[in-house]
């Protein structure tokens, strides 16, 4: 490109000055000191997903209608996408950038929408061309840590045993999340998609520290991942009464269809999902349930819009009030005697800490005292060379236990307990075990691995089936880094949800999910940070046109011959996908 | 906005332009409308000197380097010549700085204007003498720096309102528009295209070298230019029918004049009076745009 | 066809019969008329051009270059303060190598206001690159139109012909006009070699380097020179169709001459008879009529006055502090050779002053009187 050329002669010289030739040969990029470079950073959902998703890169492939590959993206990280879409707390939204421009993207609305479209479509996630391999890996508890390990390693290629010691599986999926909220059918489509792959399973098979030495010596790994189902008993006079029932008891009960005689005054005592749960599904048994939290709304852990949900169901919630004596005559409650809370100075946790009001001790008269302030993990199974600390399993950043070859993951070793931090905690396991049987470190590989500086793993990267050019560098695109001159404030869309009389009255859904043209335009209003979406601004702004296009999907590139380094295309990456760098001339 | 720029280019790389220059810009979004049948007349400018030496050429088009002030006069003539010639699809393109339109060109344009040449003529205002080194000229706005107006003595009289003299010619369609909106900006040219007549385009062109700005802003400043009300998009047909292309988003002036060193000098009073300026001047054109 | 015409009508109807494609024109007295019958034959349609009325000289000249630069003849007329406007064009049309011809009515400059005859307007563009031809009749005028075209479109440049104002542009005589057919024969459509085309784009004068930049100045002399060997051949071919010619220059009594009077436009009318009525007192008195001034033509005014003992040259223009500007010229061209002429430079006819007989006789009695020039140009007539 760019023909040089010269006349040595009048005579050769034309008689006009024509120019015929372009400028192409005078290599203007010599003018340039700082040099452009097309980068993809990490979008902040992605860094906060603890589940690893690639939240930007199936919202983008929903813009572009690509519901299936959409699916698919999630699929690989995930899987369990429609109960992620109902049940997670969505981490993802709370860092969404559009947050601080008008409202975050409805993430778990699209993310519900993929999956069900995917379940209704009948979609499959390809599986992964990988020879079989021959160990085997026990994975005990089939909560979402349990599956999720599974699922990634009978992808990469192992024979994997699930022990499960309830009938089903699914763990808290199956008995602590109510139907309203997660409908079985939703669970067990998702859980029947990961035991296709080829998984063994063996239900009602309580394993303890006997089983763990005795039977499972086949097996070359184990994945302990039982989660937290002993509940936290209500430490105040009378607070070992019978009548008081556990919330995970009472949601687990429900779940397997037995009776739980309820009265219509029943206090739900706590601030977790497992409270406000425990609370609808009274108020769906016909109860008139309320709930007692000791400290305030802000500290609540329940999931802000469902707690939301519940109040608009009409479930009186006081905060700041905690009980201090159960009040009963014979085997019936009949009344909880409550103290009202102010808050003091925060402690070293950050949590303000609480003073009981003098004499504001107060009666309410119950029914039914239903217990939902905690669980934590069932120990007595573990065996002894697993060391613990504050009941918890302790592992290494691989999730490695302190005896060899296992790992453990989930609630039973984190107190971070979410729907997504089990997925996540899986697939890392997976992706340690992995890592573990080849004799090699995890460590080796988390630079390439890890989604930003958060908690999430990618396995696509893992398995690299990803392309290592668009890798994204670990730095997390902030809002101040989005020009927002390039976007129009649009609220976002909210989910529609059943009416108050209808959900009362049934178990069904309260959620109804987004119809098709409102998850595309949902998942329109995503910025994509730091992720090049191919809006060509880099190309349609240079001046030097040294931006070039190049024809189907493939990345513009920048002509460094030419590229005088003015920095628009940086200025005008309405995402901040790329970057300068200084350049030693 | 989106790719929706066609793949062919009419000016290379390889360019003499600072970098950062708005004026290649405005140049690229009307060749890429306007495609190969186009003739374009360069006057004295930068654009001179951008398009590169002999026998080299920047532009992909027949195009005429001529003297300062005859941008208007050279295009009528080749236009008559080519459609003489049995020419008449041919695009006659003026393209000229705001020295070349505002100042000495403008008795060119006028008479050019007034007789209804069919030709587009776009004015790039980069609002003073680039090529010659930052002197201002008619186009320079109140309170600027120039070369020739030291922050002693900035600028006392506001830019020519050139758009508005040129609509009083009662041609049939004169807009500004602003290399930061090049869908705006196409869409006026592929208007102006299909118009017989004078067309006259007075297209932003922010110069980070004489506006002391960073080379990497221009589309920013261009931008904030439109929302401050400093440089309103909208267009005039037939002399008398305002449209305002784009509603501003109506951002204190301060927020466009402080990313330029040329305003560097404005006190607290001047930026005050500028505003005032600026938002009598939109008062002005909404009462137009309205009647 | 013979018709009688004023001079600026004979320019017209050379423009017609050279089918010329666009004229772009600004009025001044005393050019007008020249561009307000262009208009009626536009708009009558015997003339198929597209007539720009533009709003300057300078951008007549300009909109010239524009339409001769898209391959179009082009023609435009102006006189003294308009040429004057046009300055920056003139030599913008050389460098650009366009074949547009213009008529230039010879008149003063102002101040004071003055719009009659006087050289000084066209004498000014000498250095612009422009060919440039001075008119004695209508019929002359009208004829060197055509060969302006023909020279110009194969030198690439641009050509001037230059007619007096008043004495000819106002001034009726009868003209044969060339029939259209044979002109055409003569004058074939123009056949751009450079031109504005969007089939083959190029881009018309971009920075030159100074190496370049002299070579393409150099190539406008060799063009300039070469111009002498087209324009000859131009006129030889004329005259084979319409058997007229007219030479670079006219030597009328020549042989023999001690003393030749030197001059150009109407003047050399009455020079012819003020020599012819000398000659018949036994004065051995000759005339050299300068026709082509740019090119120069060197040997035809060598070869006419280098055996004579005296050259007056009457100039109806002045370069203050220095001398008359066609005096200039053929001291210029006179001086390498071995053998030359005394020459007289004198100044007449300024701001239209009437230069009669009894001017040139006193011119011609002043040289003979004087044996040695003085260094500054001898003042004759008006208030001089």
């Amino acid at each position: 490109m760019g023909k040089q050329i010269t006349f040595d002669k009048k005579e050769d010289l034309p008689l006009v000055t024509s120019s015929f030739e372009s400028m192409a040969w005078n290599k203007t990029g010599d003018w340039r000191y700082l040099k452009p470079i097309f980068q993809d950073k990490t979008p902040p959902c992605n860094n906060s997903c603890p589940a690893g998703e690639d939240v930007q890169g199936y919202l983008y492939l929903a813009q572009k209608k690509k519901y299936k590959e959409a699916w698919n993206l999630i699929k690989e990280e995930n899987p369990l996408p429609a109960v992620c879409g109902r049940a997670c707390m969505h981490p993802c939204e709370d860092s969404c950038n559009r947050g601080e421009f008008d409202e975050p993207i409805n993430i778990s609305a699209i993310e519900r929408f993929l999956a069900d479209n995917a379940i209704k479509q009948g979609y499959i996630l390809p599986p992964i061309k990988r020879k079989k391999k021959k160990e085997k890996i026990a994975i005990i508890g089939s909560g979402p840590a349990g599956l999720s390990c599974a699922y990634q390693l009978k992808r990469i290629g192992y024979q994997v045993t699930i022990f499960e010691a309830l009938p089903a599986l699914g763990g808290m999926l199956r008995i602590g999340i109510p139907d309203y909220r997660l409908p079985k059918d939703i669970l067990e489509h998702e859980i029947d998609t990961i035991l296709e792959l080829g998984i063994q399973i063996q239900t009602k098979a309580r394993i303890d520290k006997e089983t763990i030495a005795k039977d499972m010596k086949d097996f070359h790994a184990i994945f302990i991942a039982t989660g937290c189902h002993k509940s936290i008993r209500l430490g105040i006079a009378g607070g070992d009464s019978r009548s008081v029932i556990s919330g995970l008891d009472f949601l687990k009960d429900i779940h397997f269809g037995k009776k739980v005689p309820l009265g219509k005054k029943v206090a739900v005592i706590g601030g977790g999902n497992t409270a406000i749960d425990t609370a609808r599904l009274a108020l769906r048994l016909g109860a008139k349930p309320f709930i007692l939290y000791r400290r305030t709304p802000a500290e609540m852990p329940a999931i802000k819009s469902e707690v939301i949900q519940a109040e608009n169901e009409g479930i009186e919630i006081s905060y700041l009030t905690a009980p201090t004596r159960i009040i009963s005559k014979g085997n019936r409650v009949t009344a909880l005697e409550c103290v009202k809370n102010r808050t003091g100075p925060p402690d070293s946790s950050g949590n303000k800490t609480l003073i009981e009001i003098k004499d504001s001790h107060f009666p309410i008269e119950v029914d039914n005292i239903i217990s939902a302030i905690g669980e934590i993990p069932d120990i007595s199974i573990l065996p002894e060379e697993v060391d613990l600390e504050n009941r918890l399993i302790v592992t290494d950043e691989s999730l490695k236990t302190t005896m060899n070859g296992v790992f453990a993951g989930g609630d039973v070793k984190s107190p971070l307990r979410s729907i997504a931090h089990a997925i996540g905690s899986g697939k890392r396991a997976a992706i340690a075990i992995d890592r573990y049987l080849k004799a090699k470190t995890l460590e080796d590989v988390m630079d390439t691995i890890r989604i930003g500086d958060g908690p999430g793993l990618s396995m696509r990267s893992y398995l690299q089936r990803d392309d290592p050019s668009r890798r994204k560098t670990k730095q997390v695109v902030r809002y101040k880094d989005i020009n927002i001159d390039y976007f129009e404030q649009k609220p976002r869309h909210a989910v529609k949800t059943l009416s108050i009389e209808e959900r009362v009255s049934s178990k069904k859904e309260v959620h109804l999910g987004f119809p098709c043209e409102t998850a595309l335009q949902e998942a329109g209003r995503c910025f994509n940070c730091g992720v090049c979406n191919h809006c060509d601004n880099c190309y349609i702004f240079c001046s030097d046109l040294a931006v070039i296009k190049h024809k189907g999907k493939t990345r513009n590139t920048i002509d460094y011959d030419h590229c005088k380094g003015c920095g628009v295309c940086i200025e005008e990456c309405p995402r901040d996908a790329m970057y300068m760098e200084r350049e030693e001339k | 906005m989106s790719s929706t720029m066609p793949m062919q280019e009419y000016i290379s790389p390889g360019h003499m332009a600072c970098p950062g220059c708005g004026a290649v810009l405005a140049m690229r979004y009307i060749l890429n409308v306007l495609g190969e049948k186009t003739v374009v007349v360069i006057p004295a400018s930068c654009w001179s000197v951008i398009d590169g030496v002999f026998p080299y050429s920047a532009v992909r088009v027949p195009l005429f380097h001529t003297a300062f002030e005859t941008a208007a006069s050279v295009a009528s003539g080749i236009k008559a010549g080519l459609d003489i010639q049995g020419d008449t699809e041919t695009t006659v393109l003026a393209f000229a700085g705001d020295g070349a339109t505002f100042d000495i060109g403008f008795q060119a344009l006028s008479g050019a204007a007034e007789r209804n040449e069919d030709f587009i003529y776009v004015c790039y205002d980069n609002e003073a003498y680039m090529n010659t080194g930052v002197q201002r000229s008619s186009a320079t706005p109140y309170g600027a720096w120039t070369t020739t107006t030291p922050v002693r003595h900035p600028k006392d009289r506001p830019k020519k309102r050139i758009l508005e003299i040129m609509a009083a010619h009662e041609i049939p369609y004169a807009a500004t528009a602003s290399i930061a909106y090049p869908d705006d900006l196409s869409a006026k040219v592929k208007k102006a295209k299909g118009i017989y007549g004078t067309k006259f385009l007075h297209i932003f062109s922010p110069c980070p070298t004489g506006w002391k700005s960073k080379s990497s802003q221009i589309i920013k400043i261009a931008r904030l230019a439109v929302h401050t009300k400093v440089f309103p998009l909208y267009e005039v047909e037939n002399g008398f029918t305002f449209h305002i292309n784009m509603e501003p988003k109506n951002i204190p002036v301060r927020e466009y004049l402080k990313l330029q060193g040329r305003f560097a000098h404005l006190s607290e009073e001047d930026i005050a009076d500028i505003q005032r300026q600026v938002d009598e001047e939109w008062e002005h054109l909404l009462k137009r745009a309205l009647y | 066809m013979i018709k009688v015409m004023i001079g600026n009508h004979a320019v017209s109807y050379g423009v017609m019969l050279s089918r010329v494609q666009v004229i772009p024109a600004y009025p001044i007295t005393p050019q007008t008329s020249i561009v307000e019958e262009l208009s009626e034959f536009c708009a009558d349609g015997h003339l198929n051009a597209r007539f720009i009325k533009v709003e300057s000289e300078h951008s007549a000249m300009a909109c010239c270059i524009g339409a001769s630069a898209a391959g179009a003849r082009t023609f435009t007329a102006t006189s003294s303060q308009g040429l004057a406007l046009m300055h920056e064009m003139l030599h913008w049309a050389t460098g650009a190598r366009l074949p547009i011809v213009m008529a230039n009515v010879n008149r003063a400059l102002g101040p004071p206001w003055n719009i009659w005859n006087d050289q000084t307007d066209s004498l000014s563009q000498r250095d612009t690159g422009w060919l440039q031809f001075y008119c004695e009749s209508n019929q002359e005028v009208l004829d060197t139109v055509i060969q302006s075209f023909k020279i110009s479109e194969e030198v690439l440049l641009p050509t001037m012909l230059v007619l007096d104002a008043f004495f000819l542009s106002h001034t009726a005589e009868a003209v044969d006009v060339p029939d259209a057919q044979d002109v055409d024969r003569y004058l074939p459509r123009y056949q751009a070699r450079y031109r504005l085309d969007v089939d083959n784009p190029h881009s018309f004068g971009n920075l030159a380097t100074p190496e370049y930049y002299q070579g393409f100045r150099n190539k406008i002399q060799d063009d300039m020179i070469r111009a002498r060997t087209v324009a000859k051949k131009a006129d030889e071919d004329f005259e084979s169709i319409f058997h007229r010619s007219y030479g670079f220059t006219e030597a009328y009594q020549c042989e023999g001459a001690d003393l030749i009077l030197v001059t150009s436009g109407t003047v050399v009318s009455t020079s012819r008879i003020v020599i012819d009525e000398l000659r018949k007192e036994g004065r051995k008195v000759g005339l050299l009529k300068i026709r082509m001034f740019r090119p120069f033509p060197f040997d035809d005014v060598i070869g006419a006055l280098k055996d004579a003992k005296k050259v007056a040259v009457l100039d109806r223009a002045i370069s203050f502090g220095h001398s008359g500007i066609f005096a200039q010229e053929i001291m210029s061209a006179m001086y390498n050779q071995p053998s030359k002429p005394l020459i007289y430079s004198y100044i007449t006819g300024l701001g239209g002053l009437d230069v009669t007989p009894r001017i040139i006789t006193d011119i011609i009695n002043d040289a003979c009187e004087r044996d040695i020039p003085p260094q500054e140009s001898i003042w004759i007539g008006g208030k001089s």
